[in-house]
């Protein structure tokens, strides 16, 4: 890494060659990661194969054996990938209804006294009600269908989103807006120029909050009641004492939702490049 | 903040609000399904919930048990789950800020099991430990689990390096320096991942009794759905939520206690 401007800081990167040894080779992060990597899969497989768990714990390679007949073989009339576009649909929609709501409100509310003192008290007694509560529900007013689904999904998401785009606005620097108000800025200026930009980051992390949580609430509904996606495939594994197919559809979930996750870093450096990273996850 | 604090004087209009919004909420409720517009097989109103609530406190029908023994296993499976966290999440963390061999040994480990939704082990628990409790506690174990360690790493992590380095140069050790700098420093980010573990335990184990339990609050809420009586799902709800409220009330009261000075 060379020299780096972020705004009006210059931060020099001073590089230092140190020679070649085996304890910094043991000792380096990435040489680590693979050791733990490796080690993590052989004594899965080992124990796999062994009778420890009494069957219970199918080894890494026969899970992949059994995902490579599920991308030709159907189960319940979907190949995998049917299942995983079955779940990721639902999640993109509930996720960007929600967000589409829950948003501009959160937004509203922070802004205007009058908004916020109608809708919070009604909302902290929604809030602190698990998503996951909401399933019993769901299934009473829409059946097991897609609808009860999204709903689940949508109320899943709804608080996150809203509660990040009210915070994100509440904990600006006052300094800011005096800023505006000495360059002789009316309200519209002080909403614009500084709240909408200065709220972005905590919105985003709030719609990564928000995209874990719909993940969560699309497997505990596929987990209750569904024909298709990766709950469906869990709950089949269980069904059939099949674990392969078990931990196999947890490995893809955590693919498939570790992917959407990356979708909003992305589009996060896309809209608000001035975001530093901070050290850490 | 270097200005001196003023206090303003809320309009009436905006204390009133709140309470005015809350009525009309509940009020709506009622009305809604008083007058027929939802049918009371789907939704109950507040009264039925309430009437259902002080019955249930006696009453140990139709689910087998009364309200305090849900709550009780409940808050039993719970606070298990969330010290098992806490005893394992926070060291964890703590050690992979600051040792490189714990951290490149961990790590990866860790983020192939973090972006698994914590209910997503259900039937793998069901295989392993059965229904009993050991599962449940598993479940919650997982979902507070991964709170704890990243709050303990940030933590760490964002020691200040300048004391570091004064350290290095006083001669202290590596351990001197994670037990008599990175820990404290890192304390704030700990004590928050005390209350975002909680709530996380809290949502897990809902999902956690929602698919196989015989006592709990989250299976009062899937024997309502069984049962199809709405008053009961309400309820467990209410009671999920309130409960909920009530435990990051007292954490957030511990945490302010216990940080008096520092200054997040």
């Amino acid at each position: 890494m060379g020299d780096r401007a972020i705004a009006n800081e210059v931060q020099e990167a001073v590089g230092e060659k140190k020679p070649m040894t085996i304890y910094r080779v043991i000792t380096n992060e990435y040489f680590l990661y693979c050791v733990s990597t490796v080690t993590f899969l052989l004594v899965w497989q080992v124990i796999g194969q062994s009778d420890m768990f009494k069957g219970a714990l199918a080894s890494p390679v026969q899970v992949v054996l059994r995902f490579e007949r599920m991308l030709t073989d159907t189960l319940a009339g979907l190949t995998l990938w049917g299942h995983i576009w079955a779940s990721t649909s639902r999640v993109l929609i509930g996720f960007a209804l929600a967000s589409a709501f829950a948003i501009p409100i959160g937004l509203f509310m922070a802004l205007n006294p009058y908004v916020d003192a109608i809708i919070k008290p009604v909302f902290d007694i929604f809030k602190p009600m698990p998503p996951i509560a909401w399933v019993s529900i769901a299934i009473l007013w829409f059946g097991i269908g897609e609808p009860s689904k999204i709903f689940i999904i949508v109320i899943g998401t709804f608080v996150p989103c809203l509660l990040n785009a009210y915070t994100g606005i509440r904990l600006i620097e006052p300094e800011l807006y005096d800023v505006v108000k000495v360059l002789g800025g009316n309200r519209r200026d002080e909403i614009i120029q500084v709240s909408f930009p200065a709220s972005f980051p905590a919105i985003f992390a709030g719609l990564q909050i928000s995209l874990s949580n719909a993940w969560t609430c699309v497997l505990a509904a596929e987990l209750v009641a569904s024909r298709s996606g990766l709950g469906f495939i869990i709950v089949q594994g269980m069904k059939m004492s099949d674990t392969s197919l078990v931990i196999g559809g947890m490995v893809i979930i955590a693919i498939v939702a570790w992917t959407t996750s990356l979708l909003i870093i992305i589009l996060e450096k896309l809209v608000c490049p001035w975001k530093r990273k901070l050290e850490g996850f | 903040m270097a200005y001196e604090s003023v206090k303003v004087k809320k309009p009436l209009t905006l204390t009133l609000l709140p309470i005015l919004s809350v009525f009309t909420f509940f009020s709506a409720w009622e009305m809604i399904v008083d007058t027929g517009i939802v049918p009371s097989t789907m939704l109950a109103a507040p009264s039925a919930v309430i009437k259902l609530f002080l019955v249930k406190l006696t009453d140990p029908n139709p689910d087998g048990a009364v309200l305090a023994a849900h709550a009780w296993t409940s808050g039993k499976e719970a606070f298990i789950g969330y010290l098992l966290s806490l005893a394992f999440g926070l060291p964890l963390g703590l050690l992979m800020g600051w040792f490189t061999v714990v951290r490149g040994l961990a790590r990866p480990i860790f983020e192939l099991i973090r972006p698994i939704p914590p209910i997503a082990w259900i039937p793998l628990t069901i295989f392993w430990f059965g229904i009993g409790i050991e599962g449940k506690v598993f479940i919650i174990w997982l979902g507070g689990v991964v709170p704890c360690v990243i709050n303990a790493f940030v933590g760490v992590r964002m020691t200040n390096p300048t004391l570091i380095q004064m350290a290095r140069t006083y001669g202290a050790s590596d351990w001197q320096i994670f037990v008599q700098l990175c820990i404290p420093s890192a304390l704030p980010m700990v004590f928050g991942a005390l209350q975002i573990a909680l709530v996380c335990c809290w949502v897990n184990l809902v999902g956690a009794e929602l698919l196989a339990a015989d006592q709990g609050l989250g299976y009062l809420i899937s024997m309502g759905r069984r049962l199809a009586l709405p008053d009961m799902v309400v309820l467990g709800m209410v009671c999920v939520g309130f409960v909920g409220a009530v435990i990051g009330y007292a954490i957030e009261r511990l945490e302010r206690r216990l940080l008096a000075g520092i200054r997040r």
